[in-house]
């Protein structure tokens, strides 16, 4: 029955079950040759299992799929020695060097010595790896790592290559150089089929997948996909968006909601208009006029008409239930040429900080650029090698044991318990921070709403997907009512909208006059920060609202966030050598 | 089966290795100082046991019958009491282990060619070295006072270990021990610890099929697990002096058996556990712990239960133990211990093919 086809990857049916969990379930599709297929969903939706039935690495429970036309159960071996598959993560070897670890890959994959010379000079030209051929893998930054790890799994020219979110966690230049490298690779006419909650990678598709609770619920081209969007976005104008984003919180139709810089972006069930009632209190704040939808509205759209039974009915924090910090706490954060050095590096250099009350700061910055030494610093996790630090009226440098009462802090990995349960969790971290069992059972009521967390009091968090997990991170962070949040990478590889939840709750906390530090790698949620501080190679190299940032820039340079930051840093890699000299 | 991927595997496992230094000590060391820690702290001679007397004759030939009992070197007098309760107390504080008891006319009995009964009392709660005190005491008190020659004269030759001494007897067993203790853990852990990295993901979507990944896991760990057999082997004869009968290459071969046999349980603990700590545990439980038990390095497998021998018979170490006692110390060779070694490789090529059978190339 199986014709000749140029079909790289067709699956009929497909299914996975764990412990009576489908994670996928039945599942229909087909890859032509050379196409570039992007998964994207809510977390949780079997992005992930997906790609590993299709790299043949797991069995499918039901249905089959023919990879490179092989049967993926029976022909596994065949699949698994012929194609690339790169895993969430960092999987390479840490103690190994970038060349060892490119050697062990081509011998692995049968790829002779002569092959392997030539090839990997052009792959490490082309990731930009080539000066750091004997370093360890362990000692190279998030982006280079995942680079290589490209790399790696290029050496044997594979006709398809399978990627489970390859710029999870990876900075945005370190992400474009990553894509440079598909790009490039895609045009030796390569199948690559990868998952992304990156909706500006779903742009750069020949098609896009939606999954929702294991199947696949939406299929198209990019612009086919946002045409289902159409009608259904729309922006306001205006000057006050805090304002615009209150009253369209309290909206059933609408479905999200995203800040620009000097608009407000909506999206609302296709086919309602905004209603009267919605747009009598715009008149004051500003237009209302429909705008071209992103694959971003479209995921809000889809994720929504899903009725995702997992997180997504989650009560809407509201400012009014959020709760500031105690009365009477200072929550500034200011440093005076704040420094630190491991041995010869300098991982932060001379930062100089000045954060109010209730203000959100967001930090970019490149992998290892210092943003989380610096954030260790602050929270008095770190001594500094000099410079001084007041984090909400306390001395971070000389007493850090009170300054800890006064902060939140939540790590990248959020440091849960994965085997409590979230009520365990909240009450841990209650008594650790020293609240009476009144104030604890109060401090986690309160928390528990504010994040939405109820329905999930008794799961436990090992079961959780990404999205509540970072919930939970955040309300394990606020519970004592803390002066000052840190947050770093709070939203990494979480889906757009639970980015959004989570940045609405962000922005209650700034009204009720917590101070939050948080740093990401989605350059569009900059826009939900007040002011903004990019660094490189430990620098602070500019701070300020997005506009003054621009302003700073030559009139040539676009006018998004991600042309904004890379301009910045390469101005910042032209001026450098001079005003070290300048210094000396 | 390329030789080729299997070099590849080998190769990076073993710079992995040699750039981990605390895993190079603790593998090479630790074999060592357990060798000492058993090697000198387990010893089952029974010497100078603490004596008490209680003397309610007070005559010569009591005296000398305590004399009799200090000269023997198995005894010091560690406490001369004049009441019962006495008595009581010091076996209860530990004082004494054996208590003699002389009745009054004790000598006047003797005197009379009379039988002239003595008590002794043996604190029992460590049921072995009482045993072995009460039977140091009957000998004595039975020659009691140079006793007419009986008619048959019992002598006992001890033979293979005629000193016994305790070395002797635990260094040989401990080569099976200590083989038991590292190199299942190590192999273990150095799977696992890939499936906690997802590392293993990339072995899995490649040509490398599941015997080459294993094989060349294998090499490096069956490598360092021969060097600590080999090195404990050298310490115990050259440290502890025990005497070496039979052929060391024979020892080294079978050793080199054994070797596989330890790294193959490792291996097939990592295909059932996902992460490090489970691989830990799990080591611990199915290798290490029954093998200090049940080996009969300690405890001799004869004497247990039926159930628990069965058990014991289950696990490779007893096997490996009692061809490595036999050879030591009795020279046996093949001819004489091949059943052993049969059931080693029987057991060892279960295990492997097992662990192969189990370890599939998928994630779930």
């Amino acid at each position: 029955m199986a014709e000749p086809t140029d079909d790289i990857i067709r699956a009929h049916g497909l299914g996975r079950q764990f412990r009576g969990r489908w994670a996928v379930k039945d599942v229909d599709l087909t890859v032509g040759r050379g196409e570039i297929v992007g998964l994207v969903g809510p977390d949780g939706a079997g992005k992930t299992t997906l790609l590993q039935l299709i790299a043949a690495i797991l069995d499918p429970s039901a249905g089959r799929c023919t990879v490179l036309g092989f049967d993926s159960v029976r022909e596994s071996a065949k699949i698994t020695s012929r194609i690339g598959y790169m895993a969430q993560g960092f999987t390479l070897y840490d103690r190994l060097t970038v060349a060892e670890n490119i050697a062990f890959a081509a011998k692995a994959r049968n790829v002779s010595a002569a092959q392997l010379a030539a090839r990997r000079q052009q792959l490490l030209a082309m990731a930009g790896l080539g000066p750091f051929l004997h370093r360890r893998e362990g000692a190279l930054s998030g982006g280079m790592r995942k680079k290589l790890a490209l790399c790696a799994n290029l050496v044997h020219e594979p006709p398809l290559l399978l990627l489970d979110e390859p710029g999870l966690g990876v900075d945005p230049l370190s992400r474009r150089e990553l894509w440079r490298m598909l790009e490039a690779y895609r045009r030796q006419g390569a199948t690559i089929v990868f998952s992304t909650s990156y909706m500006d990678e779903a742009e750069l598709c020949d098609r896009v997948a939606f999954l929702d609770a294991g199947g696949i619920v939406a299929l198209g081209t990019p612009a086919e996909l946002r045409a289902r969007g159409d009608g259904a976005a729309f922006r306001v104008v205006t000057d006050d968006p805090a304002a615009v984003e209150g009253a369209l919180s309290g909206e059933p139709d609408v479905l999200g909601v995203q800040w620009q810089a000097r608009d407000v972006r909506f999206v609302m069930w296709p086919g309602r208009e905004p209603s009267s009632s919605l747009r009598a209190p715009f008149r004051d704040l500003g237009r209302v006029e429909s705008a071209s939808p992103t694959i971003e509205d479209v995921f809000v759209i889809l994720t929504a008409e899903c009725n995702h039974s997992g997180d997504g009915d989650v009560e809407s924090p509201s400012p009014a239930h959020t709760r500031g910090p105690m009365e009477g706490t200072q929550a500034q954060i200011s440093s005076q040429g704040l420094t630190r050095r491991f041995g010869s590096f300098v991982a932060v250099d001379d930062v100089y900080l000045d954060l109010g009350s209730g203000e959100i700061f967001g930090l970019l910055g490149a992998n290892g650029a210092g943003k989380t030494t610096l954030i260790r610093m602050l929270c008095g996790l770190l001594s500094p090698s000099s410079g001084a630090a007041w984090v909400a009226g306390i001395d971070a440098v000389a007493d850090p044991q009170r300054l800890r009462q006064r902060i939140g802090y939540m790590s990248q990995r959020f440091s849960l318990y994965p085997d409590l349960s979230v009520g365990e969790n909240l009450s841990f971290f209650a008594s650790a921070y020293g609240l009476d069992r009144k104030a604890a059972r109060e401090a986690i009521g309160w928390a528990r709403a504010v994040t939405g967390l109820a329905r999930f009091e008794h799961h436990t968090v090992a079961r959780l997907s990404g999205a509540v997990r970072q919930r939970l991170g955040l309300a394990c962070a606020i519970l004592h009512r803390p002066a000052v949040v840190f947050l770093d990478e709070p939203t990494s590889g979480v889906d757009p909208l639970s980015r959004f939840r989570f940045w609405r709750l962000v922005n209650a906390l700034g009204a009720a006059g917590t101070t939050v530090l948080v740093t990401t790698h989605y350059l569009e949620e900059a826009a939900y920060c007040h002011r903004l501080g990019l660094m490189h190679e430990g620098r602070l190299i500019a701070a300020g609202d997005l506009a003054s940032l621009r302003a700073e820039l030559p009139a040539d340079v676009p006018q998004t966030v991600e042309a904004v930051f890379i301009a910045h840093i390469e101005r910042a890699r032209t001026r450098m050598p001079q005003s070290e000299s300048s210094a000396s | 089966m390329r030789p080729s991927r299997i070099a590849a595997v080998l190769e990076k496992e073993t710079k992995e290795i040699v750039r981990d230094p605390i895993t190079v000590a603790i593998a090479l060391i630790m074999p060592i100082l357990m060798l000492f820690l058993f090697g000198y702290a387990i010893s089952l001679d029974v010497k100078d046991i603490r004596l008490g007397v209680l003397d309610h004759d007070r005559s010569p030939a009591s005296r000398q019958l305590v004399d009799e009992f200090v000269d023997s070197g198995y005894f010091r007098l560690a406490g001369s009491y004049a009441a019962p309760e006495e008595v009581d107390g010091a076996l209860q504080r530990n004082e004494v282990k054996l208590v003699l008891v002389v009745p009054p006319r004790f000598h006047e009995r003797l005197e009379r060619g009379e039988a002239a009964p003595v008590q002794v009392l043996v604190d029992g709660t460590y049921a072995a070295s009482a045993n072995l005190a009460a039977a140091y005491a009957e000998t004595i008190i039975s020659t009691f006072p140079d006793a007419a020659p009986p008619a048959a004269r019992v002598e006992v030759r001890v033979w293979y270990n005629p000193a016994l001494r305790s070395a002797n007897f635990i260094v040989p067993g401990l080569f099976g021990v200590i083989l038991m203790a590292f190199p299942p853990l190590l192999t273990a852990l150095a799977i696992t610890r890939e499936k906690e990295s997802g590392s293993i993901q990339q072995i899995f979507a490649s040509p490398l099929t599941s015997a080459e990944f294993l094989a060349g896991k294998l090499v490096p760990y069956g490598l360092i697990a021969f060097v600590q057999i080999v090195t404990v082997i050298a310490a115990g004869f050259v440290w502890f002096g025990v005497p070496m009968r039979g052929s060391l290459g024979l020892l080294l071969a079978v050793g080199l058996v054994y070797v596989f046999t330890t790294v193959g349980i490792g291996l097939l603990v990592s295909t059932i556990a996902n992460s490090q700590v489970v691989a830990m545990l799990l080591a611990l439980i199915v290798a290490l712990m029954p093998s200090a038990l049940f080996s009969g390095f300690l405890f001799p497998i004869f004497t247990m239960p039926y159930a628990s021998q069965l058990y014991a018979r289950t696990l490779p170490a007893g096997y490996f133990v009692d061809f490595s006692r036999g050879l030591v110390l009795k020279g046996a060779g093949l001819p004489e211990l091949w059943p052993s070694v049969a059931l080693l490789l029987v057991y060892t090529l279960i295990v492997f093919a097992l662990a192969v059978w189990l370890f599939r190339k998928k994630v779930a």
